[in-house]
């Protein structure tokens, strides 16, 4: 996530300083009020920023996933106490405390939104993208979910059940995707590094890279 | 938001990304210590960006509005005043040097408690409706802050789960008393929602506080 971070700020190359817009100049001065006083301390939000950027995100929810492809048991846990499951791997806390996971079948597919804001499950996922919180998607997500999965190039089948979960009070939804055809005798690593991000969300289905096996 | 027209697509340059710029994560952190270390009052952060005038709302970048309602609520506390922000702008303007604060122990507290965080309660033993039961989602017009969307009242649908007991968000996050209540996992369809004619049916489902429900 940093490098991605990184590479959005260079994308030209090299650094253009270019002028703080006055929301950023407005930021940067509530950081500095804030530290003058000795009310919240420069480390404690680089410790929050790197928890995010680092530690949590959806390398975690990729590890639940595939878990769930090869643990027949496991998999049942995480349907009927996904919270428990979650944490068996080590994953939970802030806005995690109360997940459900919705499993994708041949004729159902999920898809997560949050219409009134950004609710999203940060534990296996980190921080939402930049898309998830938009007007556009929180707007269409449950109007035309078809058209939306069009544009991120998911195509179903007619009769496929769009199901879309807007996280409307305290429950955070997680997306279980079909294990692909061809992976068969994969390990739960190799698993998990064909589950992206927005398999978990709904907006992607995981496939198996050509030339692999 | 649910079913606005004329926002265009989903994916746009820098989409992929949880910031558009660097400043937006510091925001986020602020904005999670000014919880964490009890530094400001009044309704949490979702409710306090809804009190942004709508055009003002629709017109700001996600962490702008953070970045609001963490100002919003440090003033109500009293940890800052109306003008500090600007004072310490025109003060950074002038090439003063950039406070710093270094509290490793704070550090340490924020990650403890995001990594470890209580659930809502269980389901109650007084839950009005069960799975499968009808009910329709109650015509309202809260004029604060709701965790029932405007394009779901009046709609009926089925209930799929209890999925616990929590405080009405209406009420609890002004402060005004909210025991516990069942919310519920109910599933509508698409036609029920925008009519026949929008497509290929889908289902949406979403969790409902019983206050918003009645019988259908």
């Amino acid at each position: 996530m940093s490098d991605e971070h990184g590479h959005h700020h260079d994308e030209h190359g090299h650094h253009h300083p270019r002028p703080a817009s006055a929301v950023e100049l407005r930021a940067r001065a509530l950081e500095a009020l804030l530290a003058e006083r000795g009310l919240v301390s420069t480390d404690a939000i680089d410790a929050v920023v790197e928890l995010y950027e680092h530690d949590v995100g959806p390398q975690n929810g990729a590890r639940v996933v595939a878990r769930a492809w090869v643990d027949e048991a496991y998999r049942r846990r995480l349907l009927t106490d996904a919270t428990a499951a979650i944490a068996e791997l080590g994953f939970g806390g802030a806005e995690g405390e109360n997940m459900v996971v919705v499993a994708n079948a041949p004729a159902v597919h999920n898809m997560i939104v949050c219409t009134l804001c950004s609710c999203y499950p940060w534990p296996v996922l980190g921080l939402p993208p930049n898309w998830y919180k938009s007007a556009p998607y929180r707007a269409r997500a449950v109007s035309e979910p078809r058209s939306v999965l069009a544009e991120f190039g998911v195509s179903l089948a007619d009769g496929v059940e769009v199901r879309v979960w807007d996280s409307s009070a305290e429950i955070r939804y997680l997306v279980l995707p079909l294990r692909p055809a061809g992976t068969d005798g994969w390990s739960e690593a190799e698993l998990a590094a064909i589950v992206t991000r927005d398999c978990m969300i709904g907006t992607a289905l995981p496939a198996v890279p050509a030339g692999v096996r | 938001m649910g079913g606005m027209h004329g926002f265009g697509p989903v994916l746009e340059p820098g989409g992929e990304l949880p910031y558009h710029e660097a400043w937006e994560a510091r925001v986020f952190a602020i904005h999670m210590l000014v919880g964490l270390e009890g530094l400001g009052a009044g309704p949490g952060g979702r409710a306090v960006r809804e009190e942004m005038e709508p055009s003002a709302y629709l017109g700001a970048s996600y962490y702008e509005r953070w970045l609001f309602s963490a100002e919003r609520r440090l003033e109500r506390k009293g940890t800052i005043a109306p003008g500090d922000v600007e004072r310490m702008i025109e003060r950074l303007a002038t090439g003063e040097p950039v406070p710093s604060h270094r509290d490793a122990a704070m550090a340490e507290r924020a990650l403890g408690r995001l990594r470890s965080s209580p659930p809502i309660g269980p389901p109650p033993a007084g839950a009005r409706f069960g799975p499968g039961d009808r009910v329709r989602v109650r015509r309202m017009h809260p004029p604060g802050h709701t965790r029932c969307p405007r394009y779901v009242r009046g709609a009926t649908g089925v209930v799929e789960a209890v999925r616990g007991a929590d405080r009405l968000p209406d009420r609890a996050v002004y402060g005004e008393p909210a025991e516990p209540e069942a919310v519920y996992a109910v599933a509508l369809r698409s036609q029920e929602l925008w009519g026949e004619g929008a497509g290929e049916p889908f289902t949406v489902a979403l969790d409902v506080y019983e206050s918003y429900l009645e019988p259908a």
